[in-house]
């Protein structure tokens, strides 16, 4: 080809592009069916409310998105999490009979997209929901990879809701960082790092310490947290060491570690590394007297699996919902409906905390629904948001729901630590050694 | 007949060993979850389809037999097309009725993929005993079509396959093209079913019977031009239907987003990157002949710099603070930046190792990817590059008031930098350098005693393919707004690796045509997603294997690539005809032996 | 006038390209790599009291690196010897280890929990061995058949681009076959704890893997010195061409040492199962590029080399970072021990790319 020509191209390309850019909305719109703008029918409320109204007709469903880690290793979180949404769904009904209820007279459409648990898979499957208008609200992220940054920012620029069951990494929620349009009903790691310095302080008499994170934020934040509490209450951290999730060795590093003796090792990791980090632990001498302790991201089967006997006496700390899942509507109601629609027990913990963020969206919705008289409703989304942030008081399995307005709806939050074999993802039944009750407001900011 | 009967049985044999694998993998079972056809035929069931029938054609396939090319009649071919196609199917019932008496779920201990829903799929949904019947029927009716596929009238074999795989596509193209026709107002319910997503019977047979007469027309028109004497005035018309593909192309290029939707647009975003990624490995390793497998260390560091020359922030426990070393120049600034940085980095990493050999230059680019991902995973430089939870807010960028972070608008961002790239490449591939990369390739040592400085030649196809990496990683720090080094592990090099493979090394046509299967594919279909992986490791052995020059060759290297092979091959034949002939020759003796002991 | 002008820059720029930019560049490298060597560990060894290792850490590390060290030496023979047949690196190496270790493991699992593993250590380990070699052979041999022989004359851009793509697809297959967990492979009560050698405590599990590990050298050795394979394995390597002149088969020669290499692989495989104590589908790729490594450290091509380049950077990966990093203040110095490793060999790659006992030369391109 030549020069001429190839200039010819670009010329030509270059002209197309300016003139499509200038007919083009600019940002905040370019979605594919109209803008989000004001609703024709409806209340004063939608054209007032900043990102309008989400118009369902007569007969037609309210799309709630999910947006969870539902497929590769880490599938067995966010499923969990999605069959909890599937079982509140069921249950607006007020029964599980395996019919769905419905919301303000209209029926739901659920759309599950998958997170990735990564920054690009939640911009990927962020973006897919975003792009629907008619989305109303999201369950979601299962990782904070996911949202941090990246999904809540996705959805808060369209005013989509989204409502996690499972992120607890303190930055999501933290003043000046949070969106504004995310809220969890999740704990904020921030007290169970607390928690677990407490139990080391209090319960165990630890005056030393090391932490092993990896490098998810999950780890690293819970890991740091625990270091300050753990500090603030007079202890000393030896060491403090990261991983990679993948490593499979950790024999020198353990060595390392044992060289300064501490009472305690701290490894809010992920599974296969936490159970190898205890595995590989009891064959180094140096740390036959530390106590291990690992936190809810080693909390599933594969844990004692892996390790063997040589988890045997070690601690894990998770959210202690015994008060409630020991309770009638979990055991006799919830259980076997969970079983029915996936054929087999919990795999992870969220699948109580998706079911109760389904529910208090649901409630949200209820509330600021406008009726529009011919069955059709217009739901204001900020008003929406508003709503769910004012959630106080609700009795979810999860405990008693209370959403700050930072977006913290687990403000009262009870950790547990269990020590193997007693531990809660082996025997539904296990009883916490050390159990403690903290709010947002008791921890250091 | 013992002939084509035994090429039947030979690859049915591993036609039948490839469907087991792949139900063994868990393929079958998951694209089973995607509806192509009616509610009937899913991806699943064109999975189950293809073994039987790929082994029909390859058993029926035309031999080299003493020197002369062999065609199999219609009648042989059939023979071996329903022996392929029926072992094929026994083989899988067989596999399933063993797996039925162990206990399904006995085997799904250690088998994590055979589940009740592959079962289901693969007795479609009558029980083992139906179900083994249907397979072994059903793979010899494959089979039979597949064996006499070869002896149909030509004319009209290449348009049918040709409509049958535009019908495939439309298929699993069901994320955007009914979206593209809802924005342009056409109506589409009857191509598109709103229940399954998938193509309606009626569209389907639409599609079909208009693909086919299209193709056949066009090849008709191809075979029809090629046989006529060249003169000046075809080629004048063939340039102008070149010039209007071209432009055709572009203003599809350009449209496209406005149409198909933010989804689609952030996909394609995703492949742009890739695309500008691969442009430049192809000029690496396509051009200038090195494996370079370290490119998601340029990815990376184009990132990152980016990231902390525009403004990004840290994410600790405690809430996010700025990097140690940061500033907040304009985007544009910082590419020029980020440009030159990759190109220093580049020529660093290439000055040590000019005098490796192929293989040692590609594990020291690896190790080098992996250092770097390390280091800004790394505790130890935590402060600058945030660690394992990397930078955030990374400052927006936006030309025109049009910000990118949109993903429309970021697609046209890196459009215009795939332009440049190719424009790059262009000029690159017929200027000196070029020619000095050319020669390097064919023979290091012989260009080098011809006065091409290959030192200096190396070093700038490195510093190249640095700079475009970086700006790569620039954009998508941009694109995603948030930089973590999980995303730079060293599978971008490989995923960039298998693009530039699958295209065609050294063609620009090949690298986009392969971003867009490689990438954009498994974006828009959940199921390829899962299985990304295991395509790209197959695929690329079976390119080197099957067609070493990619999709779309660069005719060039095409040659290079398969010189030694043809000679290869040219053996084997002559191998083969000395085996004939001395088969033969012992045939005839012991006929004359039985003939004299018998008189 | 312009030819006078030329000539004189035609000069100039002969006398820059023979300017010995890559002479100074790889001095001021290796000044450098030596003075950080040097520096770091005279600040970890001079760490007061309190924050210094004790000898028993360095004990401890070390023997631990010799005990990694002997399955990197394992695996990295079948790469010196594939190499020194084929002169290919069989990047998919790594995964015909994982591939035996995870044959294994399912007979590992049943076997500890019917408590066969626990009443007859020896012969289930024995065992094992046997099933991951089985494992192991099965898939080096399809790789070789199915991949690598149609690539025999090519070039050579192009069987490693194969062996990539191979390493990816066995990955991947054994992903989906068995799930992406990692499992916990057993060990046999008899084999927990650790024996007091020489007053050195070595665990069980590490003598064995020593034990076993020397035993396979020294067959090996022997194999190649003495029997007639062993001997043409040795020709072939030398030169395949007269090699099958001479009437040596040299398909059979090659398919061999992919044999010998899957066993070799097979067994490592089962060493480290035991040693670490987990298997999963991702298991063979950072212990397939260490050991690649340690053949290029050793010299690839040679065994002994293969079996001192295993140990030098088993010790050196354990004892490196510890070492190095942990006086001049490196946070978490043992997240950057595969930086060492690499390091290790682009340094070996650039100075002396024929490894320890090789000749010290480059190969030409």
């Amino acid at each position: 080809m030549t020069k001429r020509r190839w200039l010819a191209l670009v010329a030509l390309f270059g002209a197309l592009t300016l003139v499509t850019a200038a007919c083009a909305d600019d940002e905040g719109g370019g979605g594919e069916t109209g803008s989000t703008g004001t609703a024709p029918t409806g209340a004063a409320g939608c054209e007032a409310d900043e990102f309008g109204c989400v118009e369902i007709g007569s007969g037609e469903p309210i799309t709630i998105g999910t947006l969870l880690a539902i497929s590769g290793d880490v599938a067995f979180l966010g499923l969990d999490s999605q069959y909890g949404v599937e079982l509140a769904v069921d249950y607006l009904d007020g029964a599980f009979d395996g019919t769905p209820g419905q919301i303000a007279g209209h029926d739901v459409n659920l759309v599950n997209e998958d997170d990735g648990c990564s920054a690009e898979g939640g911009q990927a499957g962020g973006t897919k929901l975003a792009a629907d208008t008619q989305m109303v609200a999201v369950i979601g992220s299962s990782c904070t990879s996911a949202a941090l940054g990246v999904a809540d920012q996705i959805m808060a620029d369209q005013g989509i809701l989204l409502v996690s069951p499972s992120n607890t990494n303190p930055n999501l929620t933290a003043e000046g960082v949070t969106t504004g349009f995310y809220a969890r009903t999740a704990h904020n790691d921030k007290i169970q790092g607390a928690i677990v310095a407490d139990f080391a302080i209090q319960e165990l008499g630890a005056q030393t310490a090391a932490t092993i994170n990896d490098e998810s934020p999950y780890a690293d934040a819970l890991a740091a947290v625990f270091r300050a509490g753990f500090e603030s209450q007079g202890g000393t951290i030896t060491t403090f060491e990261a991983i990679q999730s993948t490593d499979t060795d950790f024999k020198p590093l353990l060595t390392s570690i044992a060289e300064q003796s501490p009472d305690v090792l701290y490894f809010p990791d992920f599974n296969p590394a936490c159970a190898l980090i205890a595995k590989q632990a009891a064959d180094i001498p140096g740390l036959e007297d530390t106590a291990l302790i690992g936190s809810d991201g080693c909390a599933d089967p594969s844990y004692t699996e892996t390790a063997g006997a040589a988890a045997e006496g070690s601690y894990i700390s998770q959210p202690d919902t015994s008060a409630f899942t020991q309770g009638e509507f979990y055991q006799s109601e919830f259980l076997p409906a969970y079983e029915d629609l996936v054929g087999d027990t919990p795999t992870a913990a969220f699948h109580a905390h998706s079911f109760d963020a389904m529910n208090i969206v649901a409630d949200a919705i209820e509330a600021v629904a406008i009726d529009n008289g011919d069955g059709s409703i217009s739901i204001p989304r900020t008003a929406l948001k508003d709503a769910l942030l004012a959630t106080s008081g609700y009795e979810g399995i999860t405990g008693t729901v209370t959403c700050d307005l930072l977006g913290d709806c687990a403000t009262e939050v009870t950790i547990g630590l269990y020590q193997v074999p007693d531990v809660p993802f082996d025997d539904p039944q296990a009883k916490p050694v050390f159990s403690e009750t903290k709010t947002l407001a008791d921890v250091p900011a | 007949m013992g002939g084509p009967l035994r090429q039947g049985m030979k690859a049915g044999a591993i036609g039948g060993s490839v469907l087991v694998y792949l139900a063994m993998v868990g393929m079958i079972a998951k694209f089973d979850e995607l509806v192509l056809i009616g509610t009937q035929v899913t991806l699943g069931l064109v999975l189950l389809a293809i073994p039987p029938l790929a082994a029909a054609l390859a058993a029926s396939r035309p031999r080299v037999v003493g020197g002369r090319v062999q065609r199999l009649g219609p009648v042989e071919g059939l023979v071996a097309g329903v022996a392929a196609g029926a072992l094929t199917g026994v083989v899988i019932a067989a596999w399933l009725v063993v797996v039925d008496r162990i206990g399904i779920d006995r085997v799904r201990s250690v088998f994590v993929a055979v589940s009740p829903a592959l079962v289901d799929v693969l007795t479609f949904g009558k029980g083992i005993a139906a179900g083994a019947a249907i397979l072994v029927a059903a793979g010899a009716a494959l089979g039979a079509i597949g064996g006499v596929w070869r002896s149909l009238r030509f004319g009209l074999r290449r348009p049918f396959a040709i409509g049958v795989g535009v019908v495939l596509l439309l298929a699993m193209l069901q994320r955007i093209v009914p979206t593209i026709l809802d924005g342009l107002n056409i109506e589409r319910d009857w191509l598109y079913s709103k229940v399954t997503r998938g193509l309606t019977w009626l569209g389907a047979a639409i599609v079909l019977v208009v693909a086919t007469a299209v193709a056949a027309f066009w090849l008709d028109r191809r075979e029809r031009a090629s046989a006529a004497p060249a003169g000046a005035g075809r080629a004048d018309t063939r340039s102008i239907a070149r010039a209007i593909g071209l432009v055709a192309i572009v203003i599809a290029a350009v449209v496209l987003p406005r149409l198909a939707g933010s989804i689609v647009s952030e996909i394609l975003g995703t492949v742009g990157v890739y695309v500008l990624l691969a442009l430049g490995l192809n000029i690496v390793t396509g051009y200038a002949g090195m494996l370079h497998l370290g490119f998601s260390a340029f990815f990376l560091i184009g990132a990152y710099a980016s990231a902390l020359l525009t403004g990004a922030n840290l994410v600790t426990a405690f809430g996010l603070v700025p990097p140690r070393y940061s500033a907040d120049l304009n985007f544009y600034v910082g590419l020029l930046i980020v440009i030159v940085i990759g190109a220093v980095v580049g020529a660093l990493l290439a000055a040590p190792v000019l005098r490796l050999r192929g293989d040692y230059l590609a594990i020291v680019t690896l190790a080098f990817a992996q250092i770097a991902v390390i280091l800004a995973t790394s505790n130890w430089l935590q402060p600058i590059t945030g660690g394992p939870q990397g930078l955030r807010d990374v400052t927006n960028a936006s030309l025109f008031g049009l910000s990118f972070r949109q993903p429309q608008n970021f697609y046209y961002l890196v459009l215009f930098f795939c332009a440049i790239a190719v424009y790059v490449s262009w000029r690159l591939a017929w200027s000196r350098t070029g020619r000095a990369w050319n020669a390097m390739r064919e023979d290091e040592q012989v260009a080098d005693a011809m006065g091409v400085s290959t030192s200096r030649y190396k070093l700038l196809g490195f510093a190249i393919g640095g700079a475009i990496g970086a700006v790569g990683g620039a954009l998508f720090s941009v694109k995603v707004g948030t930089v973590q080094p999980g995303s730079f592990e060293i599978l971008v090099s490989i995923t960039v690796l298998a693009v530039v493979i699958l295209g065609g090394l050294g063609s620009v046509p090949g690298v986009v045509v392969g971003a867009l299967v490689l990438l954009g594919l498994p974006g828009l279909l959940s199921q390829l997603e899962e299985y990304r992986l295991l395509i790209y490791g197959g695929a690329l052995v079976a390119i080197m294997i099957l067609r070493p020059q990619g999709l779309i060759p660069n005719v060039r290297r095409s040659r290079e690539l398969q010189e030694e092979e043809r000679t290869q091959d040219a053996w084997q034949e002559i191998f083969a005809q000395k085996e004939q002939a001395a088969a033969e020759r012992a045939d005839a003796e012991t006929t004359a032996a039985t003939v004299e002991e018998g008189s | 006038m312009a030819e006078v002008g030329d000539a004189a820059r035609a000069r100039a720029l002969g006398r820059l390209e023979r300017f010995p930019v890559r002479r100074i560049v790889l001095i001021a490298l290796s000044a450098g790599v030596i003075g950080a060597v040097a520096y770091g560990s005279i600040k970890t060894l001079t760490l007061p009291a309190g924050e210094a290792y004790s000898a028993s850490a360095w004990r401890d590390f070390i023997v631990l690196g010799i005990a990694q060290g002997a399955v990197y030496a394992l695996i990295a023979l079948g790469y010196t010897l594939v190499y020194g047949i084929l002169r290919m690196i069989n990047f998919a190496h790594g995964e015909v280890f994982m591939a035996g270790a995870f044959g294994s493991y399912f007979f590992a699992d049943a076997w500890k929990q019917s408590g066969f593993m626990d009443d007859q250590p020896w012969l289930s380990i024995g065992l094992l061995v046997v099933l991951a070699m089985a494992v192991a052979v099965t898939v080096a041999v399809l790789l070789e058949r199915i991949a690598y022989r149609p690539l025999r004359g090519a070039p050579r851009l192009v069987p490693l681009i194969t062996a990539i793509g191979a390493s990816l697809f066995l990955q991947n297959t054994f992903r989906g076959l068995f799930g992406s967990q990692t499992r916990g492979y057993p060990k046999p009560t008899g084999l927990e704890g650790t024996w007091t050698i020489l007053g050195i405590p070595i665990q069980k599990v590490q003598v064995l893997v020593l034990v076993v590990a020397a035993v396979a050298l020294v067959a090996l050795t022997l194999f190649v010195a003495r029997t007639k394979t062993g001997k043409s394995m040795r020709a072939a390597a030398e030169d395949a061409e007269i090699a099958s002149l001479m009437g040596i088969n040299v398909d059979r020669v090659i398919v061999t040492t992919f044999v010998i290499g899957g066993m070799l692989a097979g067994i490592a495989g089962v060493l480290f199962a035991l040693t670490f104590g987990n298997i999963s589908y991702f298991m063979g790729f950072a212990p397939g590029i260490t050991a690649f490594t340690a053949a290029v450290l050793g010299g690839i091509g040679s065994i002994s080399g293969a079996a001192i380049g295993g140990f030098t950077i088993g010790i050196l990966q354990s004892v490196g970072p510890a070492l190095l990093l942990t006086g001049i203040n490196v946070p978490s110095p043992f997240q950057l021990k595969d930086v060492v490793t690499f390091l290790i060999l682009i340094l070996v790659l650039l100075f002396r790319p024929g490894g320890i006992l090789g000749t010290g030369e480059a190969e030409k391109v």
